[in-house]
C-alpha cells in the first residue's frame, strides 16, 4: 500500500495541530459554533443524534494490520468499544468527545490515517474494488489511480467549496464491485482490442432523493490524462452546479439539467485549455505510484490442497462458508476471504475493538498483514493460502465473523438510521436485524442465491436502497415509521435504479412483505440459476405487486 | 397534557442534555426526567436560558421538545426525540461480545 512521504507526514501533523488549536478556541469560546462547524466538518467530525461522530478515511478501503490496531485502540480508549464501517469503505465512531478528537487525529496520523475530507462539500474518499490487485477478472489494478486521485484531490484549493459533496469510485475489473455507476464520477479501467489501457469516465451518477445512473462521457481516456480530465469535469461542475438549492446541487442534477451532450462539450472545452499543463501524468508519475502497489512475495503454490479438500468433505459448516465467503485469487494456492460483518449479533458494518485487534492478528498470521473494507460493509483478507483456510475459518467463527452470507440476502447494507443519524426519518438497524433473524437459514439463503437487500433510514439513501435488488426506504409518515419497498436495483455493471412497488409497509409488516417478494421469485424463476434480478427483469412488477397488495 | 422542555447537545461531550432550572440555578442534565417542563405559554423563559447557555459555550443547537407527563416521568412525543432521550433502540456492540460464535452459522 501507499507509504507516506515526509511531506505527507508533515501535512498531517500540521493539520492535527491546527485542529487542536481550533478545538481549544471553540472550548474557550473564541470560536462560535457557526464558525467552528465548518472546521470540524473539514475534519470529519459531525454532531449527530446522540453525540459527536468522527468519520475516519480508509483510502480506497486499504488498511494495514497496524492501522486496524490503532482503530481498535481509538474505539476502546475514546469511544464505546466499537466502530462502524460505512458504504464509503470508511470507519465511523459514534461517541467521541470533542476534547478528545485532536488526540484521536494525532493517534491516526502516527499510522498514516486521518479524517480529512470525510465530510463537507469537497472530494471525498475515493472508493474502489476490495479485490483490487488480487482479482482474477482484473484488467488493471485500480489502486494506483485511486492514490493519484487522492493526492490530487486532498486540499485541492479550487475544489474545497464545491456546490455539494463529490464522490469518485474506480474499478479495474470486468465485474464492478465498486458501484461506479452511482458515483459523481465513476472510472473504469478498460483495454481496447489492441490491449491498450484506457479509462471509461462516467459522470452524474448518484443516489439520494434523485437517483441516477452515471453517463459515459468519455469511453476511452488515456490514463495519462486522468487528472486533467477530472479537473475539467470538476471545473465545469464548480461553475454550473447549483448553490441555490442543496437538493439540486449534486453533479447528477447539473448533468441532467445541462444535458449529457452539452456537459460533455463543456468538459472537452475546459479540458482543451488544461490538458497539457503540469497535471498531465507522465509515465514516471504513474510508475512511481504503481511501485507502492507491487505484488507481495507470493509463494509458488499448487491450487489444490489435500487437507483443504478433506476439511470440505468432513466439515459441512466449513464447506458452506468456503462456498459463500471465499473467492479465487489471481495466484494459484491463494484465496480471497470475506469477513462477514452481518451476523445476527451486531448491526451491519459494526466491529468491536476486540474484533478489530483479532482481525489485525489474523491478517498478520494469514494474509500478509493487509485488510480491505468493502462498500457493502464487510472486510476482506485478500491473500490467504488455501491450506490455511480451515484454520482461519475456525478463528473467524469464534469471533462471529464467519456468517456464510456474502452476496446473499442477509449480507445487507444498512445505514445507521434514526438510531444514530440526525438526518434519518426512520430506523433501519432494527429492520435489518429482524430480516437477518427471519432469514437466518443457510439452506434458504443458498436457495435464493445471489441477491442484494439494502436499507436506508431516509431519502438521502446512505444505505444504497435504490441499487439493491430489494431496497427498503424508511420514512416518517405522520409520526409513524413506514417502509417503502423498491425492486430491481443493481449497483453492478448492469446498474439500475429500483422502482417503488407500491404503498409503504409498517415496521411490523415489512419483513413479511420481503418474504412474499422472495416467494414470488422462488415460484417463478426458470431454474435455480436464474437470479432474483433476472427473474424480476423478465417478469416486471406485476406478480410481485399482486402478491403484496392482492 | 403536552409540555415542553429544552434540549441541546453538550459542547464538550456532544451528549443529549436537557435544561434544568431549580432553586440551585441553571444546569443541563442528560436525564430527561430532571428537565424543567413548562406549558407553551412559559416556553420563552426556557428559551432565553438555553440561548444564554449556548452563548456561554455549554451547549450547542438548543431547541424545544414536546413531552408528556406519564406515570414513569416525562416522555417525548416524537419518536426521534424518544430515541434521543433514551439512546439507540438496539443493543450496542460490546467489546466482550462477538467472541462466542454461538450464532455463527
Amino acid at each position: 500500500m501507499y507509504q507516506y512521504s515526509q511531506a505527507d507526514h508533515q501535512l498531517l501533523q500540521e493539520r492535527v495541530s491546527q485542529f487542536r488549536d481550533q478545538v481549544q478556541r471553540r472550548l474557550n469560546g473564541d470560536l462560535s459554533e457557526e464558525e467552528f462547524k465548518h472546521q470540524r466538518l473539514r475534519n470529519g467530525l459531525y454532531l449527530q443524534l446522540h453525540a459527536y461522530m468522527l468519520r475516519v478515511a480508509v483510502p480506497y478501503g486499504l488498511l494495514s494490520s497496524n492501522q486496524m490496531r490503532t482503530l481498535a485502540h481509538i474505539a476502546r480508549k475514546y469511544d464505546r468499544g466499537y466502530g462502524h464501517f460505512s458504504t464509503r469503505q470508511n470507519i465511523q465512531y459514534n461517541w467521541p468527545k470533542l476534547e478528545d478528537v485532536p488526540q484521536i487525529l494525532d493517534d491516526l496520523a502516527k499510522v498514516e490515517m486521518h479524517a480529512i475530507q470525510t465530510s463537507g462539500n469537497c472530494i471525498r474518499n475515493t472508493t474502489s474494488d476490495p479485490l483490487a490487485g488480487v482479482a482474477r477478472d482484473e484488467i488493471e489494478d485500480p489502486r494506483p489511480y485511486c492514490e493519484l486521485i487522492r493526492q490530487w484531490s486532498t486540499f485541492h484549493p479550487e475544489f474545497n467549496f464545491l456546490p455539494r459533496k463529490f464522490k469518485i469510485a474506480v474499478s479495474g475489473a470486468t465485474h464492478d464491485r465498486a458501484a461506479v455507476a452511482v458515483h459523481d464520477i465513476g472510472v473504469r479501467l478498460v483495454k481496447n482490442d489492441a490491449g491498450k489501457l484506457g479509462l471509461e469516465i462516467y459522470v452524474g451518477g448518484g443516489l439520494g432523493r434523485t437517483p441516477m445512473i452515471g453517463k459515459l462521457i468519455n469511453p476511452f481516456l488515456d490514463p495519462h490524462d486522468m487528472l486533467t480530465y477530472l479537473e475539467a469535469i470538476l471545473r465545469v461542475y464548480n461553475r454550473l452546479g447549483r448553490r441555490d438549492n442543496m437538493y439540486k446541487a449534486r453533479i447528477k442534477i447539473t448533468v441532467h439539467e445541462t444535458g449529457e451532450d452539452k456537459f460533455r462539450e463543456l468538459v472537452e472545452e475546459e479540458w482543451s485549455q488544461i490538458k497539457d499543463n503540469g497535471l498531465r501524468l507522465r509515465d514516471e508519475d504513474i510508475e512511481n505510484i504503481k511501485a507502492h502497489f507491487k505484488d507481495p512475495e507470493y509463494e509458488t503454490l499448487s491450487d489444490f490442497d489435500a487437507d483443504y479438500d478433506a476439511a470440505i468433505l468432513s466439515d459441512p459448516e466449513f464447506a458452506h462458508w468456503a462456498d459463500k465467503n471465499v473467492e479465487l485469487h489471481k495466484k494459484d494456492g491463494y484465496r480471497v476471504v470475506y469477513l462477514s460483518l452481518k451476523s445476527r449479533n451486531q448491526p451491519a458494518g459494526d466491529v468491536t475493538a476486540n474484533q478489530m485487534d483479532a482481525i489485525a492478528d489474523l491478517a498478520d498470521k494469514y494474509s500478509l498483514g493487509a485488510i480491505r473494507s468493502t462498500h457493502r460493509q464487510n472486510l476482506v483478507l485478500s491473500d490467504v493460502k488455501l491450506k490455511d483456510l480451515h484454520r482461519l475459518w475456525k478463528e473467524l467463527k469464534s469471533l462471529d465473523l464467519a456468517t456464510p452470507n456474502y452476496n446473499h440476502l442477509t449480507d445487507l447494507i444498512s445505514c445507521p438510521g434514526m438510531d444514530y443519524c440526525a438526518l434519518a426519518t426512520a430506523r433501519s438497524i432494527p429492520i435489518a436485524q429482524a430480516l437477518t433473524e427471519r432469514f437466518d437459514s443457510y439452506d434458504y439463503l443458498n436457495d435464493l442465491g445471489d441477491i442484494s437487500l439494502n436499507i436506508s433510514g431516509c431519502i438521502n439513501a446512505c444505505g444504497h436502497h435504490h441499487v439493491a435488488n430489494i431496497g427498503i426506504l424508511g420514512v416518517n409518515k405522520k409520526g409513524v415509521e413506514v417502509y417503502q419497498l423498491t425492486l430491481g436495483g443493481s449497483a453492478r455493471e448492469d446498474a439500475s435504479i429500483g422502482k417503488i412497488i407500491g404503498p409503504a409497509f409498517t415496521a411490523d409488516e415489512i419483513v413479511d412483505a420481503v418474504s412474499k417478494v422472495l416467494d414470488v421469485y422462488l415460484e417463478n424463476r426458470e431454474d435455480e440459476t436464474e437470479t432474483f434480478l433476472t427473474t424480476y427483469r423478465r417478469l416486471g412488477q406485476a406478480p410481485f405487486k399482486e402478491r403484496l397488495y392482492g | 397534557m403536552t409540555l415542553q422542555v429544552y434540549s441541546a447537545s453538550l459542547l464538550k461531550e456532544g451528549l443529549v442534555a436537557y435544561l434544568c432550572i431549580d432553586e440551585d440555578g441553571i444546569s443541563w442534565s442528560t436525564d430527561l426526567n430532571k428537565a424543567t417542563a413548562v406549558d407553551e405559554n412559559s416556553i420563552d423563559s426556557l428559551k432565553a436560558e438555553a440561548e444564554r447557555s449556548e452563548k456561554e459555550n455549554i451547549v450547542v443547537g438548543a431547541y424545544a421538545v414536546e413531552v408528556t407527563q406519564t406515570a414513569n416521568g416525562l416522555e417525548p412525543v416524537e419518536n426521534r426525540e424518544r430515541i434521543r432521550a433514551y439512546g439507540p433502540t438496539i443493543s450496542l456492540p460490546q467489546s466482550g461480545s462477538g467472541l462466542s460464535g454461538q450464532h455463527a452459522a
